[in-house]
Formats: structure tokens, C-alpha cells, sequence
């Protein structure tokens, strides 16, 4: 939208959709909920063959080592097909923090299977008793010789029970002041003894997160990364990709359509009242197109946006919140049908997509320790 | 902020709080899915408790009393998530009373031993409840033709149904096995289905209007809103008791959470909505006569509940963080239970298009 293709990039936008409509099978295009590894990870493979599942990678580690540009095309081209939403874990976190700070055995132990996408990745960062104050977490890890036992709980882990790995912070010094100084960074094997996975049920209805419980399980000292207790900086190294890969602007372009689908089959469009708010929801996704862009341009420039990421994760997770409003006003006395709602212009998802976006503001920092963040350490006002 | 309630308007709200008290979202969790999503003894009891009689007149058999009287019912019954759906039988008796002889379904909707729900709403935006598609033919033995939409239909034994005759927009009432009515249900993320009500040439009974009231259709239309309002205000004070008590017991950062000030100020901003509400709701229900509500008035009441009880509900997810996010806790069920009386005989949106039309606002 902000840019307008070289004629090297418009021969890849086409190549990317073609490809893109000739191989993502229908039953995966358009869908709420991420849909189960057993129908996710063919897709995944295939991309995976094509070249085309890490473009912000490296080539040297298998990505494409796609220019900003290109990611971009990528990025539009699979919202533009409806594309599901891939764990992002492997390819998004643990990656990238392995391809920084992981040991050469590390990188060649973890890097190609997520590639492959052989082995799915969980995120063990938070417990029950540590949510937005993450540092308070209690899983231990001690040192026993050449190995770490490992004991305690982690929950709201995506994904966790089709998991096969978990990148986890651990505390491995329980005097450390302050706290963050006792925390290690640890890679461990779920399918090992010792670990228990009970998967939660979501308010929409999936399955989309667990609870992981560790009995003294044995964890290879190997699987360190980074040095012991400065697991604190590694995990926040690279949060601001996650904060930029949580506010994609895929998804409020999806939410969009949807609006726009369900308006002209319900008839409010015809509203000039509902138009005003249509037309500010899709300026504000613009702007947010435009922000995601900048971000991107300024990652790819200076490693991390810092404390300013912030700015996006609030702006897109809100933004994708009130398009779900939207899309409830849209579909009047059909928002709480259970099942998409079906128009002439084809079946569209209202309330699950509504229950859905529910979690955007808490995961991955809530809007209200982002907004804490960027007071004090963009705006710097006073404690 | 306290109501102003007279002794006998506190004994029934404290009857209708136990009432809702006994259900609670444990009960309601176990109705999702099922056909019918509640208890029919306990449509009974609250029968018996005069509560489904609540506005039919003394001289029906009723309990004769008022809006404010149903208001603080059904509050108390969302406030529980009770899944017993105590308003629209309430207003569908009131409707079955109105006439100079009260239709012979009466007696059993007020008991509770049968349910008759309102079918009014054609579209899904519920726009001008008087221009009807469904047609009326036939002056002494009416039939009905037509679609009705979003029709509360689980466990109803039958429906009073809005359709344009040659004397302008007119009430009917329709057996569930009268012939030509088909039903087709879906689910609902709440657990309870809502219905498309299709009739053709289905024979029907002219429920007149009270001498009082401007149209029969428009009397239970304004009805149903504020009954609709009422259980969503109730809804709200449910999600917020259960929402502050979390934040004095969940302690991040070594503090209750609570004790953050943006978080207070959510609170804050909660209490205000429910307040606001309670207040608009309540003035109304004592300013109305319940068979001649200013329609203006009722489409005010359900625009705000509507509004707020979203916008409430969602804001008592965030405030429990992952938690609020998943389907064992409870606080999910008030933001179904939103979604959907919000929606119904048109969301907050549709609600502020009737009233920028009727409410003379240019004038
Ligand atoms: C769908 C989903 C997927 C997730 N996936 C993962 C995963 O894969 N791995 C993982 O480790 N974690 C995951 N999480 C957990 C997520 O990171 C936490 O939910 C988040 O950090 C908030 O913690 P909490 O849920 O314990 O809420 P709490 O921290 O208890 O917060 C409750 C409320 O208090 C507010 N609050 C807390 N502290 C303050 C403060 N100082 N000032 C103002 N307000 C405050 C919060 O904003 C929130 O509104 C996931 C969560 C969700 C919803």
C-alpha cells in the first residue's frame, strides 16, 4: 500500500500467488481457530519444501533471507489467501534466539527440524503465579553434574500438548537479587520423563493452550543456552519480534473482510452511521499497516525497536478487538450463533472470531503492562 | 447506589436474588448444549412465585404489579445466569392478558407449565417493529405466512407472533403444533439455540391490544427491551462482583492487583456503566405504565444495556488475564450470556437507529 513493487518484487508477488492458490488447500483458508497439527503441519511441510516457511531467516540456517520487501509481499500474499496461521514458536522465537545466542551443536541440533517442521515448540515462560510479573517465576532448575533437574508448573503454554520441545525460563539461583539475575534459559525435551501435559480449553472453545508439569525431570546441561542465570536478557532479547509478530497487520486485514461480508449480507453497510465507523476501522488498519512497516524497516536497520514496539502490540491488538465489535454490530441477532454464519457472500465466523481476539491484549504482555512500559521508559515520566 | 424500594419491592428482590443464587454459572455451564437449556421446575417455581404473572392484572389472575417489579426480577436472574427464560415469559403473559378476555393459554404461561416466547423480529437488525413482511389473511380464522428470526424457541410451546393484517401490524399466537410451523435451531456460543420460525398458512389467534396501549405489537416490542435490559444489567453486576473480588485476591508484583491504579480506574469505569444503567432502567420502569411504554424510552434503556454489558463484560476478561481467557472459568459465561441478550430484538447500533428516528431528536 505505501509501496510500490519493483518489477523484481512484482514477478515474486506473482510467484508467491499463484503458488499460493494452486497449493493451500481450501478446508485451511479463512479459518478462526488454528486449525490441528495433523491438518496444520502438511501445509507447513509444503511451505517448508517450497523454500518459503522462514523468509526472515538467514539462508545460511534454510530461510530465504528475504528483503524487508519481500517479506512483506509474503506477509500480504498469505493474508490475501486466507492463510492459517502457523505455530510461530519454532520459526518466530526459539529460532531466532538460537540463531543469536546458540551454541553451533544448539543450532545444528534445533535449527533444520524447525524448518522441516518436524518438531513443534512450546513457550514456558509463565506459571500460574507469574503472569505479568514474569520474574516471580518459581519452576526451578538445579545443577546435578552434568544435568539439570527440573521441578514445577507452566501454564497458558500454546500449543503445549502437541509440543515436542519447550524453550523455559527456570530459576537456577533462588538468593539472586533482584530476582531477574537467577534465571536460566533452558531447552527441554517434553517427551521426557517426568513431564505431564493437561490441555486447557479455550472461551472459544478450542484447545489451544496447556498446563506443563515438571517432576524432577533431567535436562542435559548442554541444553543451556546462553550462560547460566542470564536467562532474563536472552528471553527479552528479542520480545519486540514478538511483539511485532503478534500485531501483524494479517489479521485485522482479514477482520476487514469479514465486517465487509457480513454488512453487505445483513444490510447495515446501508447505515451511514455504520459506514463512519467502518471507514474509521479502516483507516486505523491502515495506520497500522503503516506503523508494521516502519517497525519492520527499523528492525531490519537496527536489531529491535526497544521499548517502542510496545507502541504497535496496543495499536494492533485494540485495533483487532474493536474490528471484532464491528463484526458483532454487523451481524446483529447472529453474533452468538456458534457456528459461521452463513450469507450469500459465503459463511462467515462472528462470534468465534469475537471470543478469539479476547486474548490479544493479554498474551505476549498485557495492553496494560505495555502502556506501563512505554511511560516510563519511552516517555519517561516519573515514578 | 441504592434503589428507593418500597418494603415489599425489597422482600421480591431478595426472593428473586436466592432464586438467581441457586443457579448460578456452575448450573448454567451444565444447560449449554441441551434441549431445553433449562430447568422446567423451575419455570414452574417462579410461576408459583407469581413472578411469570408479574405485570397480568389482578383481575387475570395476576400479580398485577409493575416495571419496576419485573426489572428487579429479572435483574436478580441475570445477576445468577439463571437459564430459566423468566423475562420473555413474563412479558408473553402479560401480552396474553391484554385482551377484554384473555387467551386461553394464560393461565398455563403464568404458571410456568407452558412457555410462550415472542417472535417478533423479521430481520437481524430488528429495524421498525411494525413493517412486517409476515402477512395475516383472513379476518375470523386468521393465517399466518412469514419468517421470523432469532426466536428463543427451546422448550416453547408457542409464540406470539407480530404479522401485518389489513387493519395495519397485529399480535398472533401460534402453536409449536400448529400446522404449517417449522423450526430450524442453531446453536449459539452461550449454549442455549436460537430459531428461524417459518409459518405458511399457519392458523393463528388475534391477541388484541390492551385498551391502553397504542398497538399489541408495540406494547410487548417495548416490553421485551426492557425485560432483555433489565437481565443484561444484572448480567453486568454478576460479571463485576465476580471481576472485584478477583482483583482483591490475585496478587502479581507482590500486590493485590487491585491496587494498580489503571486497574482501579477500569474498575472504576465499570461501575459507572452498571450505575448509569441501573439508574436509566429503573426511571424508566417507574415512569411507564407496562402496557404503554414511551417506545423511545425502552429503545434508550436497551441501546445502553446493550452497549454496556459488551463492553463491561469484556473489560472483566482482560482484568483476569489468561484465565478470563479459557472456558473453565466463569467469567466467560457472562460475556456469552452478553453477546447474546444483547443482540436480540436488535444490538446497541439498531436500538440508536430507531431512536435517532423516534426520540425527535432534529426537533
Ligand atoms: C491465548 C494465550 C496464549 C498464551 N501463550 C503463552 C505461551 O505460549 N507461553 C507462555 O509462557 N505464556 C503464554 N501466555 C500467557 C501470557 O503471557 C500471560 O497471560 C500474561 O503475561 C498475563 O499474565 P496473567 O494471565 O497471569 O495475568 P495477570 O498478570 O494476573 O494479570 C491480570 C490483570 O492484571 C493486570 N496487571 C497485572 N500487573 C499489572 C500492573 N503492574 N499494572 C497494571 N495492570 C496490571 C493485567 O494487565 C491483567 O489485566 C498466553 C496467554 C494467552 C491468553
Amino acid at each position: 500500500m505505501f509501496h510500490h513493487d519493483s518489477p523484481e518484487e512484482a514477478a515474486f508477488r506473482t510467484e508467491v500467488r499463484t503458488w499460493l492458490e494452486a497449493n493451500l488447500p481450501a478446508t485451511l483458508r479463512g479459518r478462526t481457530n488454528r486449525p490441528p497439527p495433523a491438518e496444520l503441519m502438511p501445509w507447513y511441510r509444503m511451505l517448508s519444501r517450497k523454500g518459503w516457511i522462514a523468509p526472515h531467516w538467514p539462508k545460511e540456517h534454510g530461510g530465504m533471507g528475504a528483503s524487508l520487501n519481500e517479506q512483506i509481499v509474503m506477509t500480504e500474499e498469505l493474508a490475501r489467501v486466507g492463510a492459517p496461521q502457523l505455530p510461530a514458536q519454532g520459526l518466530n522465537h526459539i529460532g531466532p534466539i538460537l540463531i543469536e545466542f546458540g551454541t553451533e551443536a544448539q543450532k545444528a541440533k534445533h535449527l533444520p527440524p524447525i524448518i522441516a517442521g518436524d518438531v513443534i515448540w512450546a513457550q514456558g515462560y509463565s506459571e500460574p503465579g507469574a503472569g505479568s510479573d514474569l520474574a516471580s517465576l518459581a519452576t526451578r532448575a538445579t545443577l546435578d553434574g552434568d544435568r539439570f533437574v527440573v521441578g514445577g508448573q507452566k501454564i497458558w503454554t500454546t500449543w503445549g500438548h502437541h509440543s515436542d520441545w519447550m524453550f523455559a525460563l527456570a530459576r537456577t539461583d533462588p538468593q539472586a537479587q533482584p530476582r531477574q539475575a537467577g534465571i536460566s534459559f533452558l531447552l527441554l525435551d517434553l517427551h521426557s520423563p517426568g513431564v505431564r501435559v493437561r490441555p486447557i480449553r479455550t472461551i472459544a472453545g478450542d484447545d489451544e493452550f496447556a498446563e506443563v508439569f515438571f517432576d524432577d525431570v533431567a535436562v542435559p546441561a548442554q541444553n543451556l543456552v546462553g550462560k547460566l542465570n542470564d536467562g532474563w536478557r536472552i528471553a527479552n532479547a528479542l520480545l519486540g519480534h514478538e511483539r511485532l509478530g503478534t500485531s501483524n497487520p494479517q489479521f485485522a486485514l482479514i477482520a476487514l473482510e469479514r465486517i465487509k461480508t457480513m454488512a453487505r449480507a445483513s444490510g447495515v453497510m446501508a447505515d451511514p452511521a455504520f459506514r463512519d465507523r467502518l471507514a474509521a476501522a479502516s483507516i486505523n488498519v491502515t495506520a497500522l499497516l503503516a506503523l508494521f512497516n516502519h517497525a519492520v524497516e527499523l528492525t531490519n536497520r537496527q536489531r529491535g525497536l526497544g521499548p517502542d514496539s510496545s507502541i504497535i502490540k496496543i495499536f494492533g491488538s485494540e485495533l483487532l478487538q474493536s474490528l471484532n465489535d464491528l463484526l458483532i454490530e454487523a451481524a446483529g441477532s447472529e453474533a452468538s450463533m456458534e457456528n459461521p454464519v452463513p450469507t450469500a457472500f459465503g459463511a462467515v465466523d462472528v462470534s468465534t472470531s469475537f471470543l478469539q481476539v479476547r486474548r490479544a491484549t493479554i498474551y505476549g504482555g498485557s495492553s496494560e503492562i505495555q502502556r506501563n512500559i512505554i511511560a516510563r521508559r519511552v516517555l519517561n515520566l516519573p515514578q | 447506589m441504592d434503589l428507593n424500594l418500597t418494603s415489599e419491592q425489597s422482600l421480591l428482590r431478595e426472593a428473586a436474588a436466592k432464586f438467581g443464587a441457586a443457579a448460578g454459572p456452575k448450573v448454567a455451564r451444565g444447560w449449554r448444549g441441551r434441549e431445553p437449556g433449562f430447568a422446567p421446575a423451575r419455570l414452574r417455581q417462579a410461576g408459583e412465585l407469581g413472578w411469570l404473572g408479574i405485570l397480568v392484572p389482578d383481575a387475570a389472575d395476576g400479580s398485577g404489579l409493575g416495571l419496576t417489579e419485573l426489572a428487579l426480577v429479572l435483574e436478580q436472574a441475570g445477576r445468577g445466569l439463571a437459564c430459566e427464560p423468566l423475562g420473555l415469559a413474563a412479558v408473553a403473559a402479560a401480552a396474553l392478558a391484554q385482551g377484554h378476555a384473555p387467551h386461553p393459554m394464560l393461565q398455563r404461561a403464568m404458571r410456568g407449565e407452558a412457555l410462550v416466547v415472542p417472535a417478533l423480529q423479521e430481520s437481524t437488525h430488528a429495524d421498525d417493529p411494525l413493517a412486517l413482511r409476515t402477512r395475516a389473511t383472513g379476518d375470523r380464522a386468521p393465517r399466518l405466512t412469514g419468517t421470523k428470526v432469532s426466536v428463543c424457541a427451546g422448550g416453547a410451546d408457542g409464540f406470539l407472533v407480530s404479522a401485518g393484517s389489513a387493519d395495519g401490524a397485529e399480535l398472533y399466537y401460534v402453536s409449536r403444533d400448529a400446522l404449517g410451523v417449522h423450526l430450524k435451531t442453531a446453536s449459539t456460543v452461550e449454549g442455549r439455540s436460537l430459531a428461524t420460525l417459518k409459518l405458511k398458512d399457519t392458523p393463528a389467534d388475534l391477541v388484541p391490544p390492551r385498551q391502553s396501549s397504542r398497538s399489541a405489537v408495540e406494547a410487548l416490542t417495548d416490553l421485551c427491551l426492557i425485560a432483555v435490559s433489565a437481565e443484561l444489567l444484572g448480567v453486568m453486576a454478576g460479571a463485576q462482583e465476580l471481576t472485584f473480588e478477583y482483583l482483591r485476591i490475585r496478587k502479581q508484583f507482590g500486590k493485590p492487583i487491585g491496587s494498580f491504579q489503571a486497574l482501579q480506574h477500569k474498575a472504576v469505569d465499570i461501575y459507572i456503566k452498571i450505575e448509569t444503567t441501573r439508574s436509566l432502567l429503573y426511571q424508566v420502569a417507574a415512569a411507564n405504565d407496562p402496557y404503554r411504554i414511551d417506545p423511545a424510552q425502552a429503545v434508550a434503556v436497551k441501546a445502553k444495556a446493550s452497549e454496556d454489558a459488551l463492553s463491561v463484560t469484556q473489560a472483566c476478561i482482560q482484568l483476569h488475564g489468561a484465565i478470563g481467557f479459557t472456558d473453565e472459568h466463569d467469567i466467560g459465561l457472562y460475556l456469552k450470556r452478553a453477546l447474546l441478550l444483547s443482540s436480540l430484538f436488535g444490538n446497541a447500533a439498531a436500538q440508536r437507529r430507531r431512536y435517532a428516528d423516534i426520540a425527535e431528536l432534529t426537533m
